[in-house]
């Protein structure tokens, strides 16, 4: 009897040690100190300014950090993820609503570590898991640019997360997942060049937080670098050996590509890409050929393959025997009445070059999402931009009228097997 | 040839054409509905707007055959000189017409926005006209106008 008191009271014990070493690990996981405000910005080096202001083209913060030109930087965009919309947050001087109170330490922590300086964790919408291998230098070349940017009033606009993700500290566990801040390492085997590409890629202009699939948890799955994944429900191609273009890219096309948005008769940026392409622009031309130079060496691995791109001229009319006749006649009839009149007359550059359907990308792409969204909303520059403009043509096509747009354009444009669930592809898409 | 039954500006209408006849000539050489013009034919310019079921849409690239039983309005169908509607009084008010051809797709894209959001910001209005061009440059008028608009639709409801 005494001795089964004393058994019992053992485990009791035993059990209330085990939950204080388990709350202490999940505290030391999901708590983060304030780090005190700094009481006057500091003066700043202009080639340190400049330097940040090249690595913030290259880095797109401006993509979702200025929800309205005419404020740049003060943040209020939001953005939907699979776990609530986030708004991004004030990255100026602003003392109260930016980061002007915040030192150089604190601006450090939250690049490499997601965390604000008021100890909350920031969520992974803002990929500090890719800021978190950027050199130390960088890092302060960064700071002297948002700390030398005018001061806008602005607070952070409250999030809408779905239970249980308000609770930011869960962010914590998904940093023991995904947060790898082991420093850059460059390839030695490659030319100074491609390695460079390689540390703006990753580190900076985070290319691979698009193009790599995530897994549930919206972390990146490092099993399937580069092999394609998605930005605001487009599809983002692969660039890898998997790399779903018909044409095989050049290292020239490439470089243009992401200078200008277009390369020749190969591709044009759409939905999410122009965006990168518009920050891109405005980068030191070298970072950008340094990119095209690490991207190319990746898309160089796509085995050559014949596909109708190599042809010239309008689509074919569906075959006479063609299971699914009446479909692909409705399909046929909207591109050769609505598409054709840009994408198949080889109109000049400078009247807005249409690529012939059978070499757009988004054709071949594994799933139709990204098709939708161009034959939805076309192709339109943000406001005050110039660029390529394609109308949408959401308005003109009912559901079943673009799906049998999309399975024509697959079938007679890119020759691919059709795809799955096309239907309620279009008409999730459209659900607003 | 095939028949087609379309509404348009609350009219039924029944039309013997091609399935490619593009909307627009069918509005303006079968109809006689000669508001939205042909600009540039390919959907680039935004003088051809009409609404289908409240949307706005370059009718030079609808083939009649899609229409189908949607609600196709034009500019006739707002108002007229005598009795203009609350875009067009306002069109004129600001004199945001020069030659006046891309005015009915301008107040067709407008009356798409305002039907959705009746009281944008600035911004929203820039963004929504962006796809119809005034080669006379009238868009700051044109901006102001479908301003006026909505302030005047919002005063009329207080």
């Amino acid at each position: 009897m005494d001795h089964s008191r004393r058994k019992r009271r053992t485990r009791w014990w035993l059990l209330l040690a085990a939950i204080v070493v388990l709350t202490g690990i999940a505290f030391a996981i999901m708590w983060r100190p304030a780090l005190a405000p700094q009481s006057a910005i500091p003066a700043f080096d202009q080639t340190r300014i400049e330097r940040g202001a090249n690595l913030a083209q290259l880095g797109m913060c401006a993509s979702c950090h200025t929800a309205d030109l005419s404020r740049p930087f003060a943040g209020g965009k939001p953005m939907e993820t699979p776990f609530g919309t986030v708004h991004s947050t004030n990255i100026t001087s602003d003392r109260d609503t930016g980061i002007g109170a915040w030192s150089l330490a604190a601006f450090t922590r939250a690049m490499r570590e997601g965390v604000s300086r008021d100890g909350h964790l920031l969520y992974p919408a803002f990929p500090y898991n890719h800021y978190a291998r950027m050199t130390q230098a960088d890092i302060d070349d960064l700071y002297a640019f948002f700390l030398t940017r005018p001061a806008i009033a602005a607070p952070a606009r409250d999030n809408a997360m779905t239970f249980p993700f308000g609770f930011r500290p869960l962010v914590g566990f998904w940093n023991v997942l995904y947060l790898d801040d082991a420093p850059w390492q460059p390839d030695p085997q490659q030319s100074a060049e491609w390695n460079r590409g390689a540390y703006l890629a990753d580190a900076v202009a985070h290319c691979t937080a698009c193009h790599t699939p995530r897994t549930k948890l919206g972390g990146p799955d490092l099993k399937r670098q580069l092999d394609g994944g998605e930005a605001e429900d487009w599809y983002a191609p692969a660039l890898n050996r998997n790399s779903p273009s018909p044409l095989p890219w050049s290292r020239a096309q490439l470089h243009t590509y992401l200078r200008t948005g277009m390369a020749d008769d190969h591709a044009v940026a759409g939905g999410p890409m122009q965006d990168v392409v518009m920050h891109l622009a405005q980068a030191n031309e070298a970072d950008v050929a340094a990119l095209a130079a690490w991207t190319h060496s990746h898309l160089a691995q796509a085995p050559a393959r014949t596909t109708p791109a190599q042809r010239d001229g309008p689509l074919p009319p569906p075959a006479a025997e063609d299971p699914d006749l009446p479909r692909m006649q409705l399909g046929y009839a909207l591109y050769a009445n609505s598409c054709a009149r840009c994408h198949d007359v080889g109109r000049a550059p400078s009247s807005g070059t249409a690529l012939p359907l059978q070499k757009a990308i988004a054709l071949y792409d594994p799933d139709p999402r990204s098709l939708i969204h161009i034959v939805d909303d076309g192709i339109l520059p943000p406001d005050g931009e110039a660029g390529r403009w394609m109308p949408g043509f959401k308005a003109i096509l009912d559901d079943g009228q673009a799906s049998a747009l999309a399975a024509y354009l697959r079938k007679y444009g890119a020759g691919q097997p059709a795809w799955p669930e096309l239907d309620d592809q279009v008409r999730k898409a459209r659900t607003p | 040839m095939s028949t087609y039954r379309l509404q348009v500006n609350g009219k039924p209408h029944a039309v013997d054409t091609d399935p490619d006849t593009p909307l627009l000539y069918v509005l303006r050489n079968e109809l006689a509905l000669n508001g939205a013009k042909f600009g540039c034919g390919l959907g680039q310019c935004g003088s051809c707007t009409v609404l289908l079921d409240g949307q706005a849409a370059m009718s030079c690239m609808v083939p009649v055959s899609v229409v189908g039983a949607r609600q196709v309005r034009t500019v006739e169908g707002l108002g007229d000189a005598r009795t203009p509607g609350a875009l067009q009084q306002a069109f004129i008010d600001e004199q945001a017409a020069q030659c006046g051809y891309c005015i009915a797709g301008m107040i067709m894209q407008a009356t798409a926005l305002l039907e959705k959001t009746p009281a944008p910001t600035d911004a929203q209005i820039r963004a929504h006209m962006a796809p119809n061009l005034c080669r006379c440059g009238t868009h700051m008028r044109i901006l102001r106008a479908v301003r006026r608009a909505a302030d005047a639709l919002a005063g009329g409801k207080r």
